[in-house]
């Protein structure tokens, strides 16, 4: 969470790009979407974080216009969003989670045939289709069939076409799923520019290191409900978040707990032979403040260690299970 | 527009890149085409044999000469030598003719008169189906002639068995014949068997052509682009637009290029250009009109696969790749309604010189066919492709 984007969801006084109204869809006897609510201004990332099978691509099929609602709404941009309708989904761009290319046709082939669908054409289109193959690192391997690319090139294709047309709202589905570390930050780096150039982003995943990179707001979705929604911040505090520092230490460490415990943002002390467990308001700035104040008290420091509550905690706390299983 | 465009033009050119299409759209019917005819060479050859009839006719004799005439014209290969009645007898006891006709003076004015009238007919050697096709027309003639007129064989000379006489005799005036009597406007209709079969075997193919417009839908599934398609901003009836237009597109190009090279190959002419262009078109709209059932229905590329399997048996046996089939009744009106069948029978027509015009009640058996076909189509609950 940056400051700036806080601001930008509070200040926005334009139309939010996305209006997500008590959207509802059952497959037989699964409800696999149970009434889920959000908005996303412009520019904002927002990320959807759940499970498997916690409802995150059902809800995406339904704003993209793939899948009928069963009840509630989805506004793109102020237009009413259906499978039928068209005008919305002129603003968004969609990158599934599975691959959506054609093995037969090559890079440029696929970016120029779904570039035209988009309403693309010409220079504009030749540029854009240039563009995007530079920015996927595909200029190279524009020309072969892309059923010869390795599973990075494609998963780089695949999400290169949802950003062709350069939508309002661009929605990754899961971008990263069995992707190698280092195409997996290249595609992180990527969203991140394009959210610094002003596209709103809708990114559902399950890894919680993503959502917090890469999201100003989050929404927290398990079994088809959005279990809570906010900053990283906000989410941590709904959790009564609070950070962990542990000393390890020689010394008098009775003493130095009651020093410990006059200073300000330290909540709670425990010492146990050699070994300190403070719980604390944000630890990074406090924890020079309790160095400094534990050696002053003559311990003997051998190790500071901080831990803080994630989105993983949130997630626990939220529904009593891990993210990843 | 242009977007359908787009999406027709990438259906097409990713068909042709996967070569299964010109595989199956053209090699493998080319290759069964030529199976066939090496199998069946023989046994087409045979029928194809030509009668040689002599006839011995009154001079003057209108109805006599006019009998002659029609012999020619009942759709068989039929050589006819008119000569005196000795020699008439001669050329069917030395074997060049397999069939030898007296007709008796005073045969108009008898017929005329409704008095009996004898012709007398003799097969000689070899004498095989063609002949007592001949000898079937002969009686029809008569029959149409008004005269309970009664044909004699006299064989005898022959050394023909009596009770083979006597039943050919019976057979020629009784018109009871086992065999058919083929009346010359059907014969004309009818494609030689080489025709029949190159374009019996374009129309089983063609049932296979346009099924790769669907297997494309269902590919779109599978590859996980029909998501993506639907996310377009265009109006998602286009997507199965462009696939029938591409099944369509291929099965009108496949069926023209198997029809030419066939005919070119086998020597069979199909007739002018236009009506068997027109021919063409309906038979690609029947069949593809029924992929629109298959998209209802089939969840899978394999279900697809084998529905379309089974319909392009089934429509091609019926309809005739294979061999000719006919029936009465209800079974031959459901035969009759077949657009195989009609594709066959319209280029019979087409090849026998017939025109548009001609061609009419094909045509409307394969639009009927069509018309049928989509009207299932849209009751057809949707649990396949779109669905
Ligand atoms: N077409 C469908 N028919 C029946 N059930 C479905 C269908 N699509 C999804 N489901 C079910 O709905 C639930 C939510 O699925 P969904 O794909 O939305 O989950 P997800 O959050 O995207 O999971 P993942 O992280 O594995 O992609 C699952 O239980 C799934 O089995
Ligand atoms: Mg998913």
């Amino acid at each position: 969470m940056t400051q700036t984007a806080e601001q930008q969801k509070h200040t926005s006084t334009g139309q939010d790009v996305l209006v997500v109204d008590g959207l509802v869809r059952r497959f037989g006897d699964l409800t696999a979407v149970a009434d889920v609510s959000f908005r996303i201004a412009p520019g904002e990332t927002y990320g959807l974080l759940g499970p498997n099978g916690a409802g995150k691509t059902t809800t995406i099929s339904m704003i993209a216009g793939l899948l009928e609602a069963d009840e509630g709404s989805v506004t793109v941009v102020g237009q009413p969003m259906g499978p039928t309708k068209v005008a919305p989904k002129r603003h968004l761009g969609l990158v599934p989670q599975d691959l959506a290319i054609y093995p037969d046709l090559s890079a440029r082939e696929n970016l120029t045939f779904f570039g035209r669908l988009q309403g693309l054409s010409g220079g504009g289109l030749r540029a854009r289709v240039a563009e995007v193959l530079e920015l996927t690192g595909l200029t190279d391997r524009a020309k072969g069939p892309t059923k010869e690319f390795s599973g990075g090139m494609k998963r780089r294709l695949n999400i290169g076409i949802g950003l062709l047309h350069q939508p309002t709202l661009l929605i990754l589905d899961e971008p990263t799923v069995g992707v190698d570390p280092q195409s997996r930050n290249a595609i992180l780096e990527s969203v991140e520019n394009l959210s610094g150039e002003g596209m709103a982003v809708l990114y559902t995943t399950h890894y919680m290191e993503e959502a917090e990179r890469l999201c100003d707001r989050i929404g927290i979705i398990d079994s088809g409900t959005l279990q809570a929604e906010g900053t990283r911040d906000e989410l941590i505090r709904l959790i009564g978040g609070v950070d962990n520092i542990q000393l390890t230490a020689a010394g008098d460490t009775e003493a130095a707990a009651e020093a410990l415990r006059a200073l300000p943002p330290v909540a709670r002390v425990d010492a146990d032979r050699g070994r300190l467990q403070l719980t604390v308001h944000d630890a990074p700035t406090a924890v020079a403040q309790i160095v400094t104040t534990a050696t002053a008290s003559g311990l003997q420091l051998s190790d500071v260690q901080i831990s803080r509550p994630n989105l993983e905690s949130v997630f626990l706390h939220l529904t009593g299970k891990a993210l990843r299983d | 527009m242009g977007q359908l465009i787009t999406l027709l033009r990438t259906d097409l050119v990713q068909r042709l890149r996967d070569k299964s299409v010109i595989i199956f759209a053209v090699i493998v019917p080319m290759a069964l085409m030529g199976a066939m005819n090496l199998v069946m060479g023989d046994a087409m050859d045979m029928e194809l044999e030509t009668a040689t009839v002599a006839v011995s006719a009154p001079e003057g004799d209108q109805l006599a000469a006019a009998l002659v005439q029609s012999l020619p014209e009942i759709g068989l290969d039929v050589e006819v030598t008119e000569t005196g009645a000795k020699d008439v007898q001669a050329r069917a006891e030395s074997g060049d003719a397999r069939l030898a006709l007296v007709i008796p003076d005073g045969f108009s004015a008898a017929l005329m008169a409704g008095e009996p009238v004898e012709v007398t007919a003799i097969r000689g050697d070899g004498a095989g189906l063609e002949s007592s096709v001949v000898l079937a027309v002969v009686q029809g003639f008569l029959d149409r002639a008004g005269a309970s007129a009664v044909a004699t064989a006299a064989g005898a000379a022959l050394g023909l068995p009596p009770a083979q006489l006597g039943g050919l005799a019976q057979q020629v005036a009784t018109g009871d014949s086992a065999i058919t009597l083929v009346s010359g406007e059907t014969s004309d209709e009818q494609l030689d068997p080489k025709g029949a079969l190159v374009a019996g075997q374009a129309g089983l193919f063609l049932m296979f052509t346009v099924s790769f417009g669907v297997l494309g839908l269902l590919a779109e599934r599978e590859l996980g682009t029909l998501s993506r398609l639907r996310s377009m901003p265009m109006n998602p009836v286009l997507v199965v637009l462009s696939k029938v237009l591409s099944s369509f597109v291929l099965g009108v190009v496949a069926t023209s290029i198997l029809l030419t090279a066939g005919g070119l190959l086998f020597g069979v002419d199909f007739g002018s250009p236009v009506p068997v262009a027109a021919l063409i078109v309906c038979a690609v709209i029947a069949t593809t009109s029924l992929t629109f059932i298959v998209i209802k229905l089939a969840k899978t590329s394999e279900q697809a696969s084998i529905i379309q399997t089974i319909l392009a048996m089934v429509l091609g046996i019926a309809g005739g790749a294979f061999f000719p089939m006919s029936g009465g009744g209800l079974l031959g009106t459901i035969l009759d309604l077949n657009p195989v069948a009609a594709m066959i029978r319209g280029l019979g027509i087409t090849s026998g010189g017939g025109g548009l015009g001609d061609i009419v009640t094909p045509v409307l058996i394969m639009l009927g066919f069509a018309a049928v076909a989509l009207l299932i189509a849209r009751v057809v609950p949707d649990r396949g492709a779109m669905a």
